[in-house]
């Protein structure tokens, strides 16, 4: 990069005012606009991970809310505290009946599993491509969501897992995220991450080049589940309880729209994504419920929001199929200097 | 019961149900083979067509006269899909279309929602399709016979079909190679919209007979059996007719005979097995059983 | 670009004066139910049943002089929404009680939040016994534990209908089933009976032939069919088991009450029987009932949908009550007078909460189908409840 050094005086600007805002959020937003900012950085993880395995590599993965369930149930399991245990998971293998995690080890090991499940599948799975490599995630979600169902001595099968440690806060969460989004920005940027996008872009070329494309996008899957992984232990010690339910199509489908949205290839975009969408379906999700301008009255319709969200991303993918940015970076710089599209 | 019969039996439930997921796969893949795209909302076609068959049910009209309207409004409903969702979009990436059959289905299940409210109703099914025909020990239900019956007759008319007519020929040449079908001078905009006429179609057959097995409708009613379809049309092998009908039989045989010969703790992993039988033939084999060994369709 | 930074701020202008909050002299409780989603077959009706009932009490004058508003967000079945919405009826909207839920996962991400906030959280329709611990003291059921009406069932089985083995089928993806299948099994050995064999299904699952072959294969056969499911699925079962030529009595818990069993199951309902919290008939049943299906009737145009639609009427009353008890709408004075609720009659039966108690000690209803018709067959107390 040309401009390295005032590229990082941006980013940290950009982050000491993040967290600024953040910190000005906690102190009089109240708890309703803190459960909407934990849950934005909680989703800005999942996209930007889902970003690195998607947007780079060109292989669309349907099933990376199947790593966000075993990060959720590991870290879940390893922290609940003992008395929990004995009653609401008397079958569990006996190591893990003995142990209560610290919040960070639990999450860190939660990742690692869900990275450990993504080397195995991937070994074989990143030969695929185009949409087979979706079906295949896909039918991957459906087998995470039967273990997890069946599996009762570890999970309470189809039973609510409740008692989760409360420990996610907006703290912890924005610098998870903010520590994702640095990693992912530098892969983008290094020389493996051009590879795997020359790699996205044409294969055969790329292969003509040298590159190994298989690896270098199975270490791409597997760096990305372990976020996924990391962002599911957040998501289940902010929500506390949960079932095998709680990750499956209406999830996936929630955070593959916020990536799209954004841009496949951009973070910038995944940011701006998280939030547009965030913040148009809790616009909605108020004003669904009825509401009133001057004599007008607009009574509550359940599912509206739903609906309209749905006619307006069908109408964004006309009109900006490749998301709002592409695979280009937003450009602050740019955008002080003088009015100009940066979307690819 | 003998164990014979025991397996015939689950034999018989097994073509039962595997007619079914046939005739949905059969729409899929005819669309995923011109477009490379997966139409989640395929199964809500399915939904379309029951709740119109319902309504006009409730209204008085004769069954024959109201399924009829049911499978036109899941035709009709198919093709305002690809015009105004799928069509517009055409050339975008694959994931972007995906999206958008996640957007249309979210979309339908919603306005259903709104429409006619979340709560099952009861779907009155006439005799003719509701009484059991038994021989010896054995059961199938009059149904059954009828899901059978009505595969054999369309598929014999959807395969007279694509030999035999300019659209039907036309439809295939797209399938090889839409590019160039295009550059033949093929009016692709008519093979698509052909495509999902006849998916929808059949998806508004479908429709019918499901409400009938089931007994009720709803508005997520298409979701699992399009799952299932979906995965039908993977065994079989993406984009061709004969492989999606086998791959909704195999996938029927599957289903039944794993939930019927499985120790009671391991039969509740059997969607597990099933996806897991999946990838393995995408791996392996993955342009479907019938498909050539040819390592992927790019 | 600038485009863009306008239109999002634009939005966020809108959103911050959404977040206005309301004011008014009227006595608010939320109202949590998931009216889209997975879960919105099961809650609507709830939700409509809490609507009838504060519409009711706001005809008849309301509650210590004020309008009752029940001010409702839709859950969309999804924990991260109910949350929000959760927060929002705590700070913005102030209610003084919440409601609502049929399932414990949503009434997990709802409780803790009220009881954060000192406020009561009283679920409709969830029925495990073993809920209530997990939110002490804020968190109240308005229905019997599964672990009851299990143990009624089990039985009744045992000595009205005589039956010494029984056939289990579960479904394997909701909660409220596992529990109700577990608890029937636990009770039913207890007293005597076998159970020869045990299958599952998972919810939405629409074929049961395999499990039906299944069954018929069983020599000898079982007195008789224990069949945990959910409303939706009951009327497709039933209708596919009669189909396959099996007659015997089949059992189930009040997931069966719903009038979808006998549109769809039609002749084939006949010999099933059912526990829940009251005869839902509007010629049979008692007077409240009547009065409610009347009033349901006319104000949605179908009778109740299932069990949860009585479920949401009683526990607007239940809060009500409370209120009218304590002559305050100050949380801490309704929760204190809903754990000292007494002999409260309702469409679900009667509600009374023993001293300590979140679950209410409501008696059991078995109703019996026998000529198309349903009846009350017996309204039972089980002499020994398994333990949660």
């Amino acid at each position: 990069m040309k401009q390295d050094r005032s590229t990082t005086i941006v980013s940290l600007a950009g982050i000491g005012l993040a967290f600024l805002a953040l910190w000005l959020l906690h102190a009089f937003g109240g708890y309703y606009i803190e459960r909407i900012v934990i849950g934005v950085g909680i989703n800005l993880i999942l996209v930007i991970s889902l970003n690195l395995a998607n947007g780079f590599t060109g292989l669309f993965s349907l099933g990376h809310i199947g790593f966000m369930a075993i990060g959720a149930y590991a870290s879940a399991i390893l922290t609940l505290p003992l008395s929990l245990k004995s009653t609401n998971l008397p079958d569990l293998p006996s190591f893990l009946a003995r142990t209560q995690m610290a919040f960070l080890p639990a999450v860190l090991i939660g990742g690692l599993i869900a990275m450990l499940v993504a080397f195995l599948i991937g070994l074989s799975l990143m030969r695929l491509t185009g949409p087979y490599i979706s079906v295949a995630t896909m039918g991957f979600l459906v087998i995470v969501q039967v273990v997890l169902t069946n599996w009762d001595s570890m999970t309470r099968g189809a039973r609510t897992f409740a008692g989760v440690p409360e420990y996610t806060n907006v703290w912890n969460v924005w610098i998870w995220a903010m520590l994702v989004l640095y990693i992912v920005w530098r892969i983008k940027f290094s020389s493996f991450g051009r590879k795997m996008m020359a790699a996205r872009d044409n294969e055969i070329a790329a292969r003509s080049l040298g590159i190994n494309v298989v690896a270098s996008r199975l270490l791409a899957f597997c760096l990305s589940a372990f976020f996924t992984g990391v962002a599911g232990a957040l998501w289940a010690h902010f929500i506390t309880a949960f079932s095998p339910k709680s990750f499956y199509f209406s999830q996936t489908f929630s955070v593959v729209t916020m990536l799209v949205v954004g841009g496949l290839g951009s973070l910038s975009g995944s940011v701006v994504g998280v939030m547009l969408i965030t913040l148009l379906s809790e616009i909605l999700r108020n004003a669904e419920r009825g509401f009133a301008i001057g004599p007008l009255v607009i009574p509550e319709v359940y599912g509206a929001s739903q609906v309209i969200m749905a006619i307006l991303f069908v109408l964004f993918i006309v009109f900006r199929p490749r998301g709002l940015l592409g695979d280009a970076e937003l450009d602050v710089r740019k955008f002080f200097k003088r009015e100009k599209e940066v979307a690819g | 019961m003998s164990a014979g019969e025991y397996l015939l039996q689950q034999i018989l439930n097994a073509v039962s149900i595997g007619s079914l997921y046939a005739l949905m796969a059969i729409g899929l893949s005819m669309v995923f083979g011109i477009l490379r795209l997966i139409n989640f909302a395929h199964g809500d076609l399915i939904m379309v067509g029951s709740y119109t068959t319902l309504l006009l049910l409730l209204g008085g009209t004769p069954f024959v006269w109201a399924s009829l309207a049911g499978i036109a409004a899941s035709t009709v409903a198919g093709l305002l899909m690809e015009r105004f969702a799928y069509r517009p979009i055409r050339g975008a990436p694959d994931v972007a279309m995906l999206l958008t059959s996640f957007a249309v289905t979210i979309f339908l299940e919603n306005l259903a929602i709104i429409l006619f409210k979340a709560t099952s109703r009861a779907f009155p099914v006439p005799a003719l399709l509701n009484t059991v025909v038994s021989f010896g020990n054995l059961q199938i239900a009059s149904l059954n016979i009828i899901s059978i019956l009505f595969t054999i007759i369309l598929l014999f008319l959807l395969t007279l079909f694509v030999t035999n007519t300019e659209t039907g020929i036309s439809m295939r040449a797209a399938s090889q190679d839409l590019v160039a079908a295009r550059l033949m001078g093929i009016n692709v905009n008519r093979v698509i919209a052909a495509a999902f006429a006849i998916g929808s179609f059949m998806a508004g057959v479908v429709g019918i007979l499901w409400s009938a097995k089931v007994g009720k409708v709803d508005p997520l009613m298409g979701f699992s059996p399009v799952l299932k379809a979906f995965v039908a049309s993977v065994i079989g092998g993406l984009g061709s007719i004969p492989s999606a009908v086998l791959g909704g039989y195999i996938l029927g045989a599957l289903e039944i005979l794993l939930q019927g010969l499985l120790p009671a703790n391991i039969a509740p992993f059997r969607d597990a097995l099933v996806f897991l039988i999946l990838i393995l033939l995408l791996l392996f084999r993955p342009n479907g059983i019938l498909g050539s060994a040819e390592k992927e369709k790019i | 670009m600038k485009k863009t930074v306008l239109f999002l701020s634009a939005i966020l202008v809108i959103f911050l004066i959404s977040c206005g909050s309301s004011g008014g002299k009227t006595i608010k409780l939320g109202m949590l139910y998931n009216m889209t989603g997975s879960q919105a077959s099961l809650d609507g009706p709830s939700a409509n049943g809490a609507k009838l009932a504060a519409k009711e009490i706001n005809a008849a004058g309301g509650v210590l002089g004020k309008q009752l508003e029940l001010v409702s967000y839709d859950g969309k079945s999804d924990a991260e929404t109910i949350g929000k919405a959760a927060a929002q009826l705590v700070e913005k909207d102030k209610v003084v009680a919440m409601f609502g839920f049929s399932d414990s996962d949503m009434v997990m991400a709802a409780a803790p939040i009220a009881a954060k906030a000192k406020i009561v959280f009283i679920t409709s329709g969830a029925t495990s016994p073993k809920l209530p611990s997990q939110v002490p003291d804020y968190l109240f059921l308005s229905c019997f534990g599964d672990n009851v009406q299990a143990a009624a069932a089990a039985e009744y089985s045992w000595n009205t209908l005589q039956a010494k083995s029984a056939y289990l089928l579960i479904d394997k993806g909701m909660e409220y089933t596992l529990l109700l299948g577990k608890y029937f099994k636990e009770r039913f050995t207890e007293l005597g009976g076998s159970v020869v064999l045990e299958d599952t299904y998972q919810t939405g699952d629409k074929d049961f032939s395999a499990q039906i072959t299944k069954l018929k294969a069983l020599k000898p056969a079982p007195d008789m069919l224990f069949i945990s499911s959910g409303p939706d699925d009951i009327g497709t079962i039933v209708k596919q088991v009669r189909d396959a030529g099996i007659t015997g009595p089949i059992f189930g818990g009040d997931g069966y009450d719903t009038p979808l069993l006998m549109q769809i199951a039609g002749k084939g309902a006949n010999n099933v029987y059912y526990t829940t919290h009251s005869l839902m008939d509007k010629t049979a049943g008692s007077p409240e009932v009547q009065k409610f299906i009347a009033a349901y009737e006319a104000e949605y145009k179908t009778p109740p949908e299932n069990a949860f639609a009585g479920l949401g009427y009683d526990t607007v009353y239940l809060l009500v009550d409370a209120m009218k008890r304590a002559n305050s709408a100050d949380p801490k004075k309704i929760r204190e007078a809903l754990q000292t609720t007494k002999d409260l009659p309702g469409v679900t039966g009667s509600i009374t909460f023993a001293p300590g108690s979140p679950i209410p000690q409501k008696g059991v209803a078995i109703i019996e189908i026998q000529d198309d018709a349903m009846k009350l067959a017996a309204q039972v107390v089980p002499e020994k409840v398994p333990a949660p």
